[in-house]
């Protein structure tokens, strides 16, 4: 899931209106970013589930790190405090739970594959998961509803802003309509698998 | 590679145009006297 979180992010945005947008779209996939170079060091891996070649929602991902509970808070929370000392506590804890997001939103699509502790400690836990990237369209649709829903909402609120600072409308157009466009560009890619 | 190509587009693309809107600023840990 790459889109949905961003749709989520853009959601948050309508809500929380002093977290700067980049900062919440850096925290919705903040777990991802600190996942790429722990794949690339080969600590953090993807499996092809059996009988597929990968592709969206053919993976099970072995992210006991960055992807596990405990994991996930810790990276979060860090990602959080961070940002709070400069701009706050409150805006520190929204960064921070949108961060957490990326878990929650993870844990409906993954494959049974998300650890409760890193490492060795997690071997004799359960791995989470409710697997709908069994049903690919069901969660590309899921992505596509989050990702309406982020950029109606986002629009919403940067007109309502724009109106009452006296400033045009055109910037708040044009951003919900890139999250929108640029969303399902990022889903079409992810869906097709067109840029691997 | 969509995931690079996302992160760049909202982080970057996505972030400036929205920097350029009247939000509200976040409320800095000690305000300014």
């Amino acid at each position: 899931m790459i889109a949905g979180h961003f749709g989520f992010a853009a959601l948050v945005k309508a809500r929380e209106r002093q977290a700067p947008l980049w900062a919440l779209m850096l925290a919705t996939v903040w777990l991802d970013v600190v996942f790429v170079p722990l794949f690339l060091a080969g600590i953090e891996t993807i499996e092809f589930v059996p009988g597929t070649h990968g592709g969206y929602g053919a993976g099970i991902i072995h992210a006991d790190y960055t992807h596990s509970l405990l994991g996930a808070v810790l990276i979060s929370a860090l990602f959080g405090i961070a940002f709070g000392v400069a701009w706050g506590r409150r805006t520190g804890v929204v960064l921070a739970l949108v961060s957490f997001s990326h878990w929650l939103l993870d844990l409906i699509v993954h494959r049974h594959d998300m650890p409760l502790l890193p490492g060795h400690a997690a071997a004799q836990l359960p791995k989470l998961g409710l697997a709908v990237w069994q049903w690919p369209w069901a969660a590309a649709g899921m992505e596509l509803g989050l990702l309406v829903l982020g950029a109606w909402f986002y629009w919403q609120a940067a007109r309502a802003v724009s109106v009452s600072a006296g400033v045009g409308t055109r910037r708040a157009g044009l951003a919900g309509a890139l999250i929108l466009a640029g969303g399902l560009v990022v889903l079409a890619l992810d869906v097709s698998g067109i840029a691997g | 590679m969509q995931f690079i190509l996302g992160v760049i587009f909202f982080v970057v693309i996505v972030g400036l145009v929205d920097a350029g809107l009247p939000w509200p600023k976040p409320r800095p840990k000690h305000p300014p006297r």
